[in-house]
This record gives C-alpha cells, sequence and structure tokens, in this order.
C-alpha cells in the first residue's frame, strides 16, 4: 500500500455522500428553527404568505425534508450504498429524548383529537415503543427513524395546514389558549432542534464521531443561542430608547462675549468675543419638570446613581480587600477562616430585597430616620463586599508564592511584602473584578427601593456639598433622600407605564449603557493586564 | 498546632494592639447599633489609635485591621440574621405555624391582621422550578461549550457575553418583560390578566444562566487534564471523554452551580414584581402557570410602601423564610464544592 492510500484511508480527506446530506439536512433544520424564532415573535407571523405559501406551511415543508431526509440516511446506511460507521444500538439517552417525544405526541393527540379517555394508556405505550426502539435497534435505524420519524410528522402536521394560522387549542386546567401564530411556531422550533440533533449525527456517519456530532450540535446552538438573546436584549432596549433619550440634544460652535472690563481712559466697557462651544443634551441634563414643553430628564439620578457608586466603593473596597488580604496571607486555615468564607460566600447569596430590609431595619433609624443616599451607599457596600472579598481573594492566590519567598528572603517583613510585591501582582485583578461588581451594584434596585428616598422623580439633582462659614468650609450632606437611575425606572413601571413609555425606554437606555461601560471597561482592562503578562 | 505556637502566632505586640484597636472597633459597633453613645466619638477614638499604631508599629497593627476587615463579613451577616428575626418576631408569635402551612382563606388581611406565606411560596417555587428548568440544562450545556468543545476564538466572545448577560441590570430584564412578554402572553395566547408565573420564571431563568455556566465552567475547568488525557489515549472521543470523565468527575461542582442557580432564582426580586400581578392568592388551580401570584421577594417589593407594624413584620417574616432558603443552599454548595475539592485534590 503507497503512503498515499494509506492516509487516504486513515484520514478521508474527500467528504462522503452520508456527510454532505447531513450537512445538507443540519443547514435546513437550522434555517428552521431561525424562522420558527421570527415567527414565535410575531416578527414573521406564521399567517404572513412567501411566494403564494403560508410561513406555517414552509415551516412544516422545512420539518418534513428534514425528517423524510435523516430517515432516508437511514435506511440508505443500513440497506443502501452510504457509507457510515452506526454502533449496534442506540444509547439510553437517545431512548429517553425519543420515547418522551413520543409520549407527550401520543398522548396530546389521544386526549385531544381523538378524545378517548384512554389517553394516559395510550401515550405510554407509544412512548415506550419508542423509547425501547431508539435504544435497541441498531442506531441507523432507531434514532433516524424513529425520531426523524417524529420530524417529518410535525412537519407533515404543519405543511397540510393541520395547525396553522387559524387553528386554537386551549388545554384544561390552564388559562391559555394556544393559537396557531405561538403554536405553529412552536412545534417548528421543538422539531427543528430534534432536527439538527438526528441530522448532525447523519453528518458524523453514526457511532461515536456521530453522537458527538449531534451533541456539539445542540451545544453549539445553545451557545449561539445565548449570544443572539444578549445582543437582541441590548439592541432591542437601545433601539427603543435611544430615540426618546437623545431627543432635543442642541450643540454648535457660537462666538459669544467671554469678559469684559472697564477700559480706565476711555470709561467704557470692552467686551471680549471668543468661540464658545454649546451642547446641551436635556435628557440627560434635565430634571423632571413636568413642564408640558420641557423634555423631562434623568439628571437628578444620574447624580444619585454616581454618589451611590462612589460610596458603596469608598467603603466595601477597602474593607474587602483588607479582610481578603488577611484570609489569604495571614490566616492559618482553620475554623476561624472557614467561617469567614461561609459568611462571605452567604452574604454572596443573600437576596438584594433581604439587604433592602435589613437597610431599612437597622440602617435607617440609625442615619436620621430618614430614607437617605448614605444608607443606600451602606446596603449597596454590604452587597459589594462579599464580591470584592471573592475576587481580590482569586487574585491573591494567583500570585506565585515564588514573590512571596523571594521577598522573604531579602529580610523583608511581611506586611512589607504584602503591600510593595504581593498587592501590586495582583491589582489587575483586582481593579477588574470590582470594576464588574461595581457594574452590578450600579443596577441594582431592590435594596435601594426600600431606604433611598421616597421621590423617585426629583426635579433637581441632590446638593451634597454645601458651603459653610467655618472649617472646613465644605459640608458634605450624605444623609439626604435622593433617585437613582434603577429607583427611577421601578418608579415609571409601577406607576403604570401609560404615556411615560418613551422617558422609561429612555432611562432604560441610560442605564443600560451606564452599566455596560462599567462591564466594557473591566473585560476591556482584563484583556489589557492579560496580554501584559503574555508578553 | 499546639499551645505554643498558637501564641508564637500572635505575639505579645500584636495582642496589645489587638485589644487596643479591636476593642475601640467594637465600642464604635455597639455605639452604632445601641445608639446609647454618639458612635462618632468611638470611631474618632478608633482611627486615633489605627493611626498611631500604623505610624508607629506597622506590621502588627495592619495585620490587627486586617483582621478587623475580614470579621467585618461577619459583623453584617450577624445583624442581618438579627434584626431579619428581631423584626419578624411579632408576626410570628401572633401566627404561630399558620405563617407558613396555612392554606385557607383568608390568607393575607391586613386589617384582620392574619398573614400566611403559603401563596408566596408557592410562587416562589413554581418560578424557580421553572426558572432551574431554563437554567439548569442550557447552563450545563453553556460551560461544557465554554470549556470543551469552544474554540479559542469563540471562547473569547462567548465568555464575556456570558458576564455581561450577568450585568444586565434585573430591572431592565423585568422591565423588558413586562412591556414586551406580557402584553404577548394577553394578545397572542389571551392570557386574562397581566403577569404569569411562565414569564416570570423564564425571565428569572434566564437571569439565573449566567451563574450555572460561569461556576460549571469553573467546575469542568478544575478536572485535572491528566484525567481527560487518559481517556482520549484509550481511542474515546472528545464528547465520550466529556459524558464519561469530565462531567461526572465535575458532578459535584456542576451540582453547587445549579444550587447556586437556584439560590440567584429564589433571590431574584425587581423581574419578579414587575412582571407578576402580586395578588396575594393562590393560582387556580395550583399549577396553572398561566395565572399570577406573588413571590415572597416580590411580595416585600411591592408592599413596603404602606405597611406597618403588623404588616411589615410579616414582610420581614417573608424575607426570613427567603434568607434561610438561600442561606442553607449557599451552605450546601460550599459543603458539595469542598467535597468536590477533596476528591479531585489527590495527594494535595
Amino acid at each position: 500500500m503507497s503512503a498515499d492510500t494509506m492516509t487516504g484511508t486513515l484520514v478521508r480527506s474527500e467528504s462522503t455522500t452520508i456527510e454532505r446530506l447531513g450537512a445538507v439536512l443540519t443547514a435546513l433544520a437550522a434555517l428552521t428553527i431561525a424562522l420558527s424564532i421570527l415567527g414565535l415573535f410575531v416578527i414573521v407571523p406564521v399567517s404572513t404568505t412567501v411566494a403564494g405559501v403560508a410561513v406555517s406551511r414552509l415551516l412544516g415543508a422545512g420539518l418534513l425534508a428534514v425528517g423524510l431526509g435523516v430517515m432516508a440516511a437511514g435506511v440508505g446506511s443500513q440497506w443502501g450504498p452510504l457509507d457510515a460507521d452506526p454502533n449496534r444500538h442506540g444509547s439510553p439517552t437517545d431512548g429517553v429524548l425519543v420515547g418522551l417525544v413520543w409520549l407527550a405526541t401520543a398522548g396530546l393527540v389521544a386526549a385531544h383529537v381523538a378524545g378517548t379517555p384512554l389517553w394516559p394508556l395510550i401515550a405510554v405505550v407509544f412512548g415506550g415503543l419508542a423509547a425501547a426502539g431508539a435504544t435497541f435497534s441498531q442506531e441507523d435505524i432507531g434514532v433516524p427513524l424513529i425520531g426523524g420519524g417524529f420530524v417529518a410528522f410535525a412537519g407533515g402536521v404543519l405543511a397540510t395546514g393541520t395547525i396553522g394560522p387559524g387553528w386554537q387549542f386551549a388545554p384544561a386546567g390552564f388559562s391559555v389558549t394556544l393559537t396557531g401564530t405561538v403554536g405553529a411556531p412552536l412545534i417548528a422550533f421543538g422539531g427543528g432542534l430534534l432536527g439538527v440533533w438526528i441530522a448532525a449525527r447523519v453528518a458524523g456517519g453514526f457511532g461515536a464521531r456521530g453522537r458527538q456530532n449531534g451533541a456539539y450540535g445542540l451545544i453549539g446552538a445553545n451557545a449561539l443561542g445565548m449570544l443572539s438573546l444578549l445582543l437582541a436584549l441590548v439592541g432591542f432596549i437601545v433601539s427603543k430608547g435611544i430615540g426618546p433619550a437623545t431627543e432635543g440634544i442642541r450643540y454648535g460652535l457660537f462666538w459669544q462675549p467671554q469678559f469684559w472690563f472697564e477700559a480706565p481712559i476711555i470709561d467704557e466697557y470692552v467686551i471680549v468675543h471668543g468661540p464658545e462651544l454649546w451642547f446641551h443634551w436635556p435628557f440627560v441634563m434635565n430634571g423632571y419638570t413636568q413642564l408640558s414643553d420641557a423634555i423631562n430628564g434623568v439628571l437628578p439620578a444620574i447624580v444619585g446613581t454616581v454618589w451611590l457608586v462612589i460610596g458603596t466603593v469608598v467603603f466595601a473596597v477597602p474593607l474587602g480587600i483588607g479582610a481578603a488580604v488577611f484570609l489569604t496571607e495571614y490566616a492559618e486555615q482553620g475554623r476561624f477562616t472557614s467561617l469567614i468564607e461561609i459568611a462571605t460566600n452567604g452574604l454572596w447569596s443573600t437576596p438584594s430585597i433581604v439587604f433592602g430590609l435589613f437597610g431599612l431595619a437597622f440602617l435607617v433609624p440609625r442615619l436620621g430616620n430618614t430614607p437617605s443616599l448614605l444608607a443606600g451607599q451602606l446596603v449597596l457596600a454590604f452587597m459589594l463586599l462579599p464580591v470584592v472579598v471573592i475576587t481580590t481573594r482569586e487574585a491573591l492566590l494567583a500570585v506565585p508564592d515564588e514573590y512571596r519567598d523571594a521577598s522573604a528572603a531579602l529580610g523583608v517583613s511581611k506586611w512589607e511584602t504584602i503591600r510593595s510585591v504581593v498587592l501590586p501582582a495582583a491589582m489587575p485583578g483586582i481593579i477588574t473584578g470590582v470594576i464588574l461588581g461595581v457594574g452590578r451594584i450600579a443596577g441594582e434596585t431592590a435594596p435601594i427601593l426600600l431606604v433611598l428616598g421616597s421621590q423617585p422623580f426629583p426635579r433637581d439633582a441632590p446638593e451634597i456639598f454645601s458651603l459653610t462659614g467655618g472649617f472646613p468650609f465644605v459640608e458634605l450632606n450624605l444623609v439626604q433622600p435622593a433617585s437613582a437611575l434603577p429607583y427611577q425606572l421601578y418608579a415609571v413601571i409601577s406607576g403604570g407605564v401609560g404615556d411615560d413609555a418613551a422617558f422609561a425606554w429612555g432611562t432604560a437606555f441610560v442605564l443600560l449603557l451606564v452599566v455596560l461601560s462599567f462591564y466594557a471597561i473591566g473585560i476591556a482592562s482584563r484583556a489589557f493586564f492579560r496580554r501584559k503578562l503574555d508578553q | 498546632m499546639n499551645v505554643r505556637a498558637r501564641t508564637a502566632a500572635f505575639d505579645p505586640e500584636t495582642t496589645a494592639i489587638a485589644g487596643v484597636v479591636g476593642g475601640l472597633a467594637a465600642l464604635t459597633v455597639l455605639a452604632f447599633v445601641t445608639g446609647v453613645v454618639n458612635p462618632a466619638y468611638a470611631a474618632g477614638l478608633f482611627c486615633l489609635s489605627a493611626l498611631v499604631g500604623v505610624l508607629t508599629r506597622q506590621g502588627p497593627t495592619m495585620k490587627v485591621l486586617l483582621g478587623l476587615a475580614a470579621l467585618s463579613t461577619v459583623l453584617v451577616l450577624g445583624l442581618i440574621m438579627v434584626y431579619l428575626f428581631v423584626k419578624a418576631w411579632p408576626v410570628l408569635e401572633k401566627m404561630g405555624p399558620d405563617l407558613l402551612v396555612k392554606t385557607s382563606e383568608p390568607l393575607w388581611d391586613t386589617s384582620g391582621h392574619v398573614y400566611s406565606l403559603t401563596p408566596m411560596i408557592w410562587g416562589t417555587v413554581v418560578t424557580t422550578g421553572i426558572a432551574v428548568a431554563v437554567a439548569g440544562p442550557l447552563g450545563l450545556a453553556g460551560a461544557v461549550f465554554i470549556s470543551e468543545i469552544a474554540p479559542g476564538w469563540a471562547r473569547e466572545i462567548i465568555k464575556p457575553a456570558v458576564e455581561v448577560l450577568a450585568g444586565i441590570p434585573s430591572i431592565v430584564y423585568g422591565f423588558l418583560g413586562f412591556m414586551v412578554l406580557n402584553p404577548f402572553m394577553m394578545y397572542e395566547l389571551s392570557v386574562p390578566q397581566n403577569g404569569t408565573l411562565l414569564i416570570a420564571g423564564l425571565v428569572i431563568g434566564v437571569m439565573a444562566l449566567p451563574t450555572v455556566v460561569s461556576v460549571a465552567e469553573d467546575a469542568l475547568a478544575a478536572v485535572p487534564e491528566e484525567m481527560k488525557s487518559g481517556s482520549l489515549a484509550l481511542g474515546s472521543t472528545d464528547w465520550q471523554t466529556t459524558t464519561a470523565v469530565t462531567i461526572p468527575a465535575a458532578l459535584s461542582g456542576i451540582s453547587a452551580a445549579v444550587l447556586l442557580g437556584v439560590g440567584r432564582a429564589v433571590g431574584e426580586t425587581m423581574a419578579a414584581v414587575i412582571i407578576l400581578a402580586n395578588v396575594t392568592e393562590f393560582p387556580v388551580p395550583g399549577f396553572n402557570v398561566f395565572d399570577s401570584t406573588v413571590s415572597l421577594t416580590s411580595l416585600i417589593a411591592s408592599q413596603y410602601g404602606n405597611a406597618s407594624g403588623m404588616h411589615l413584620s410579616a414582610l420581614f417574616a417573608a424575607g426570613v423564610v427567603l434568607f434561610v432558603t438561600v442561606m442553607l443552599l449557599s451552605v450546601g454548595s460550599q459543603l458539595i464544592e469542598r467535597h468536590m475539592e477533596r476528591k479531585l485534590g489527590g495527594n494535595q
């Protein structure tokens, strides 16, 4: 055997017929899923017609093709010319999946179409038969014929219009009426997922490679789904909110009087003109005025959120870093450290509304008995504290012990080592973790709901600094009610959105902008530090 | 560690500083909690002593200060626990076990002072169940994708994406549910009221998803490479290795991830309060996920504004139930994670 033919048999460089067939069917099933999602959210309603054919029938045709295709592939592999490598029988997972699908289908059809009271029996019989068939028959018979059979059946139901735009179904006991508009895409979605799974197996020529293909197909679809969900969420908020949030922005370069003085000899005012850049963004720079001709803005809420974030960081970050340093560098592993670890993890998972209750019961009575910015800062600091401890600990543990040993070998004391060697080395990790934690805190609503203030739509921003006569001339006034972006958004919603929908979308947009900027900075700085370390 | 070693760890100097600085810190906290003395004075003394310590004996003083910072987490958690229970005590005393088991009308009557948390607990159970059914499998699949399957470039995209998904504020999720999904259910599926358990559960599931993904991914990544290589060397495919070696080895970490996801779902507030109609009754019938009810979190957020006295105490009781549930889940997941560390750590 020549070297060429040897590599040819070891690594098949050309794709075989069954691989190409499987790839085409997988793509078709994925296409059906994409179309079904568009149909489900009524972006492309299933009643629309494309070239004279309703979308629901198109979905059905897609499923039918996939189902018949995988069935053909199975038959071709078993008795025909297709070159595959199937196992002797299917796996238990195959049996469970295919069995459950047929159990549900047979049960629903028997109960609601045939209307027989024996439906549980029929469901169990069909489900059991399908499961047994998929598990015990050869792999290229069980899964493609029984599983693919379901895909084809679902496709047939949709393609023939049995379930179409006009279809209705109200399950007993549930206060819901499933219509064809939603039902048809749902069926297509489920059938499509099953289709992707089986078609990807076909593409792998069944066997171990086929199973891997099928599983990776579903897992990949899931990852793609998460990514699309994120893009859809952000995109939707931006598309709805950018209009109201940027309404009435004015800017320009003006030639304006800059300063003037009285010239002593000619005894007249001399006015010096100069260029001035002028910029006004009403939604971000106005308060909530409720005047008919003004644009209501969120400036007070932005100021509130900024002060909340500043206070939270000031309180939580030193405390959290200190705790983490003590745990990692000083404390021996023992009861004390595990107590603190339990407390930290407990704080991390404590529901945000419980922090709010705590603030209401403990902080508010002790801080002037009024909802205040300071109480909000403290409550959020308690929430941020465990995040800082956990991320700082991770960063500290990642610092190699050699650093500490080298410093100790030079006779440097423990605290000096921590201050000048360990902490600087861990700083990138700490900074990144804190930024991400702060991003989360900036959007928290539940804790500040109870402690921040009673007027969510202030006209003016809170005056934090007030001038005083004596030293130190400036007074920091944190014990006063305030608003914040998430709080304001909640207030709009709970007040019944109504005419304020545009204002609410704008607020959501600005809030998302603030939070995602923190995330962008955090993730970018992590990437930057990582690249720097790799060099 | 014997006694000498233990005392050597805290030399007399450190002990003295710990006594002074720690004592003043304790005094400050005590003054703030009781309100007998103005805490500012105690805090001033504490700062002064800490400053003097840092200037004269930096090493030991910093050790003491860092130790106090570590203790602060325990202090905060302890205060939360105490104040929740104290505030919830009146209603616990009045209703007794009925608070948690009474299922007959009246369930929640603020004028007659009858409070039963059963509808809220049921609401939380149903929404959490739906959320976990979404977040568990999808989260595990996402974790497997990131840790086992994805090529480098895909990981660089999907990992930050999951983080951002966790970062979108809960109020924004709730807002979307309220503006988009609730009307969808009403117009497309003729659901009679605004807000269904199903939508709340689905949205909360999406919100719990990132927690499950990142914790499960950590667990999968912690499985030693040697175990996977051994399996691959025997000729199994990547997927066979994942299902037969990696996932079983990481199973305890994965269940810890799911438990933490359950904890997140139980405690999720804003999405629930906005999406649900917050009526203090059971859905009819109980399993009808297209009906609306109230959850423990949304009860507090929707009623705190006009609550006082016994009513407020009942809200704190809801907080206690939440807190205890979540704390049990947290401790449970930590025990499981420790078990996993022991198992995989081997001879370390």
